[in-house]
């Protein structure tokens, strides 16, 4: 009799469980945002999602940048892997999508829905025609600056046009007691930005495609050896600030914001991070921050115009339900963008939501993105994880004086050809 | 032999020189400790101008905000778990292989105990990948027995070893009179061996939850998922968030490293002489 | 006749008994070991002649060529060199300091089991807690290092983000978290000497340094022997405390053998490449292993 009960209850409860399972989806987003009002901002879209579709459960996860990265490959592996992951592109994508974890989200993709994106961004997520991801945002990397500082030091930041041009900024900066640059080196990635905007301004795009190509010495031609070269004459300024290699890329925006430093070469999901980390929590008011991009090198192929940024966006893992794709839909949709846009928090994909752009120096940002020709997606995340991870360590180890520009290029094109 | 010292003393020293020295060191070990458990209830400003010294203000909030929230709970549930699960399983195990090393000779026993020490020999480290792809394999990613189970593999070495030295002091005539009386090997173990294992039991099972209670790179590899993160994960997840928020950071590791000094001073002689006796006799 | 049929009765139960319990008791030790154990071994010795990423199978097998980059590679060189610097510390600093405090410790004098217990904390930490809490001691902003000399009037050193004095920061910490338990061993040791025999050695008109290096030295030998066993085979798998506080940086500068097998294997999923490190590790290991055990047998 007991034992009947006990059966009964249990089966009772185990139905229970498996009613309740068919009754509820969860879908699992996991990001990288720092901060707490971006990613507020997404779980509002959530819940008003969830408002909408009663028996889907939007979990909304952040995990920190340096360690997402560090864990994607075997998150990724798992069977309780996130359903919706941030991407950044690129190599990385390629071989997300080699190892088969990534859903082909090209049946779902309606002409209209692929028609909303800018077509750079859709190809930034198309291999081999079919579409892999959904973009979310674009970003550029320049110069962010302090404007009392350089005041101080009475540097113009409109002069600043050539590489000369701020080496002559950095050592009046130096003469002035102002430390010039500020940079994340613990976190490597941070610096491998001027090794790569340095190649991009010596070469182009033709050099870029011709080492993809694996067309001459590749990565070990000119135009990246004198990159390292011209990053080298930064270093011998020892323009940093003290502790540099240590500084991880939240500690170092933090210091921006503080006012520890006059530039800081990042792109502009930085200043996210520095309202995040400053010790005021707020950081360099709008009126103190400047921008300049990024200047050109004498005799250098690339253009003035070519952009070196990111083309962020989301995927979907391989078996997640179709609730997630629903979400990103919802997720994505023109007012969301405009709302992020208009808050500040990044730059939007979608045609037609940059107007709502308030912030200036953002403003900026997204006309220099529309005009440029070549946008090049940051090298650690276009050449794939064990190339991406050799640039970032051959500039960390030319900005701490452990490698020759010459053997920096060539390690960058050994491990192209190992990985190829 | 007329100043009253003591000769039957390894070293003969005066007393004030002898505390000097003791103070001294003993003022280095517990300076990073005492400035961490106090940092923990400094605001972020004063941690930066006044790193040693007591705080001007206790702000119990930074360690309240992280005991009230439910994420350092879990963390340390996790690692209970883990911990428990392990202890159980390695102790049955090893207690019943060094059984069978004990007291039972057949052919290639000598081969097979030899091929369980190698354990003894190699770290978890050597093998992580391939353990990683096994774990992949076997579906248990990102579970519990993704960490419990190699856990427990890796410590069976020294486990058998403990136990098996322990079992060969229990004197051979019991076992042999034993037998004759028709009591079974099991029997034996069940009814004799244990009740009386009970001090390398308990020892065995400190070492091992010690170790899984602080194990860091098997958990790092296997787990992904951040609900089930042990202690140590939890608490570097935490200090990759707040790095800049030493105040917070400091609280946390305070509050991670407290159940472990408390279990050390109020068992210490325990630990100590099961760590240095095992150690000696291995 | 019958005589000899119990006999021999009774020693096939014997052996069944035997048998039995065998049969039960050893599986679930050998199993674990052998799936969690063994066979990763083996494996990690097979994919580290493929270059695989750990999807699917290993299909491109390369021979030695993993072991030819490795070491041609120059954070591994650093990695092989700093664990070498943290044995040799380990053995010439930290050991001399534990025997010191034992000595110290030893003697029944008043409030020696304090100090015993807290020159044991450090061990009885997490590496990881250890690692964060020397992470705060060394910030060049935060930290107690940069007050202290900030207060003597220099510049604060960011000690763990120079190249140079990176490891060296380490040590610190690697001789402040181990001393301790070395210590108990070696206290351990030392109360198990016959007083007698100081009392004899003084009689006879020994000195204090006689006395220590005829007396108590040669007694602790076996235990100095063990004490240097420990102390080598965890300097090889030094990883947790080094996380914290440098994750291998700056510059690969503070690379050990295991926190190198994670950056350069585990995180960049080149498993033959991660294994054929993970393979040098376990040879470096078993090869020292064995050489000690000689060693033993020869003095002990």
């Amino acid at each position: 009799m007991i034992l009947h009960r006990i059966v009964a209850a249990l089966l009772w409860f185990a139905t229970g469980i498996a009613a309740a399972d068919a009754a509820e989806v969860t879908v699992k987003m996991l990001h990288v945002e720092q901060n707490p009002q971006a990613s507020g901002f997404w779980k509002d879209i959530a819940r008003s999602f969830m408002a909408t579709h009663p028996g889907v459960k939007i979990e909304v996860q952040y995990l920190e940048n340096e360690a997402y990265k560090k864990k994607l490959t075997t998150l990724l592996q798992s069977q309780d892997r996130p359903h919706i992951i941030y991407s950044w592109g690129g190599g990385v994508l390629r071989e997300q999508v080699k190892a088969g974890v990534i859903e082909d989200l090209t049946p779902s993709m309606t002409a209209q829905w692929r028609e909303s994106f800018s077509p750079a961004a859709i190809q930034a997520y198309t291999l081999n025609g079919k579409v892999y991801g959904v973009p979310m945002l674009v970003s550029q990397v320049g110069f962010f600056y302090n404007k009392t500082l350089f005041a101080k030091a009475g540097v113009d930041a409109n002069a600043i046009k050539t590489w000369d041009d701020l080496l002559a900024a950095v050592k009046k900066l130096k003469a002035a007691g102002v430390t010039p640059i500020i940079v994340g080196g613990a976190d490597k990635w941070p610096l491998h930005f001027y090794w790569t905007h340095l190649a991009m301004r010596n070469g182009g795009k033709s050099a870029f495609d011709a080492a993809l190509r694996g067309e001459g010495e590749g990565f070990a031609a000119a135009p990246f050896v004198k990159a390292g070269e011209q990053l080298q004459q930064l270093v011998d300024l020892a323009p940093f600030q003290a502790g540099f290699l240590g500084a991880t890329f939240p500690q170092s925006s933090g210091q921006f914001g503080d006012g520890k430093g006059a530039m800081n070469l990042q792109g502009n999901f930085m200043l996210n991070s520095m309202r995040a980390n400053a010790a005021d929590k707020k950081g360099l008011p709008a009126d103190k921050l400047g921008w300049f991009p990024f200047p050109v090198t004498a005799g250098g192929k690339g253009d003035a115009s070519d952009t070196l940024g990111g083309l962020n966006g989301w995927l979907v893992t391989k078996g997640a339900p179709k609730e997630a794709l629903e979400f990103l839909k919802f997720f994505l949709k023109p007012e969301h963008q405009r709302e992020a846009a208009a808050r500040g928090f990044y730059i939007p994909v979608l045609r037609g939501t940059q107007d709502a752009i308030a912030d200036p120096i953002l403003r900026r940002i997204g006309e220099n993105l529309a005009r440029s020709k070549y946008h090049q997606i940051f090298y650690d995340q276009m050449l794939g994880p064990a190339v991406g991870a050799v640039v970032n360590d051959v500039s960390a180890d030319i900005a701490a004086k452990a490698m020759t520009p010459q053997e920096a290029a060539q390690a960058v094109q050994q491990a192209w050809e190992l990985a190829n | 032999m007329t100043d009253g010292a003591r000769y039957d003393t390894a070293v003969t020293m005066s007393p004030l020189l002898r505390y000097a020295i003791l103070l001294l060191v003993a003022g280095l070990v517990l300076v990073p400790l005492v400035a961490t458990v106090l940092g923990g209830f400094k605001s972020l400003g004063e941690l930066r101008v006044n790193p040693f010294g007591l705080p001007a203000q206790w702000e119990w909030g930074n360690y309240w905000s992280i005991v009230s929230g439910a994420r350092y709970w879990q963390l340390l549930w996790n690692s209970l778990i883990v911990a428990t699960l392990t202890v159980a399983l390695t102790l049955i195990a090893s207690a019943m292989a060094a059984f069978v090393f004990a007291h039972v000779r057949f052919f290639g026993s000598t081969f097979l105990l030899r091929y369980l020490l190698i354990g003894l020999m190699f770290p978890a480290a050597a093998a992580i990948l391939p353990l990683f792809i096994k774990v992949r394999d076997l579906g248990l990613l990102d579970t519990y027995w993704a960490v419990v189970l190699p856990q427990v593999a890796f410590g069976l070495a020294m486990s058998i070893l403990l136990f098996r030295n322990f079992f060969r002091q229990i004197p051979a005539e019991l076992l042999d009179a034993a037998l004759i009386d028709g009591c079974g090997y099991i029997r034996f173990f069940r009814y004799v061996t244990l009740p009386l294992s009970r001090p390398i039991i308990a020892t065995v099972g400190v070492i091992v939850f010690v170790h899984s209670w602080n194990n860091y790179l098997l958990p790092l590899v296997v787990l992904n998922r951040d609900s089930i993160y042990p202690w140590p994960l939890g608490i570097m997840a935490y200090q990759g968030e707040y790095s800049t928020d030493w105040q917070l950071v400091l609280a946390f590791v305070t509050l991670t490293i407290l159940p472990a000094v408390v279990m050390f001073v109020t068992a210490q002689k325990y630990l100590v002489a099961g760590l240095t006796a095992g150690a000696v006799k291995g | 006749m019958f005589a000899s049929l119990a006999a021999w009765h009774r020693r096939a139960w014997a052996m069944d008994g035997r048998f039995a319990v065998a049969l039960l008791f050893l599986p679930p030790a050998l199993f674990l070991f052998t799936l969690f154990v063994a066979l990763p071994m083996g494996e990690a010795a097979w994919y580290s002649f493929y270059n695989w990423n750990g999807y699917g199978t290993p299909e491109t097998f390369v021979g030695l060529k993993n072991y030819e980059l490795l070491l041609q590679n120059r954070p591994f060189r650093i990695a092989l060199v700093n664990n070498l610097l943290i044995i040799a510390v380990s053995l010439l600093i930290q050991l001399p300091l534990a025997l010191a405090m034992a000595v110290l410790l030893a003697d029944r004098i008043r409030g020696a089991v304090v100090f015993r217990m807290i020159f044991f904390v450090p061990f009885v930490l997490a590496e990881i807690a250890a690692g964060l809490i020397w992470r705060f001691v060394y910030d060049g902003d935060y930290g107690l290092v940069a007050k202290t000399a900030s207060a003597l009037g220099f510049e604060p050193p960011y000690l763990l983000a120079d190249r140079e004095l990176a490891m060296y920061a380490i040590l610190v910490v690697v001789v402040w978290k181990y001393f301790g338990f070395h210590m108990m061993l070696y206290i351990a040791s030392l109360q198990q000497i016959d007083p007698n025999l100081y009392e004899a050695a003084r009689i006879d008109g020994a000195t204090g340094r006689q006395i220590f290096t005829q007396v108590t030295l040669p007694l602790l030998g076996p235990t100095i022997r063990l004490s240097v066993f420990f102390a080598v085979l965890g300097s090889i798998q030094l990883f947790d405390l080094i996380m914290p506080l440098t994750k291998g940086g700056p510059s690969d500068s503070t690379q050990t053998l295991v926190t190198y097998l994670y950056s350069y294997g585990v995180t960049r999923m080149r498993i033959g490449f991660g294994s054929a490190v993970g393979v040098i590790l376990f040879t470096i290991c078993v090869v020292f292993a064995f050489g000690y055990s000689r060693i033993r047998t020869r003095y002990d």
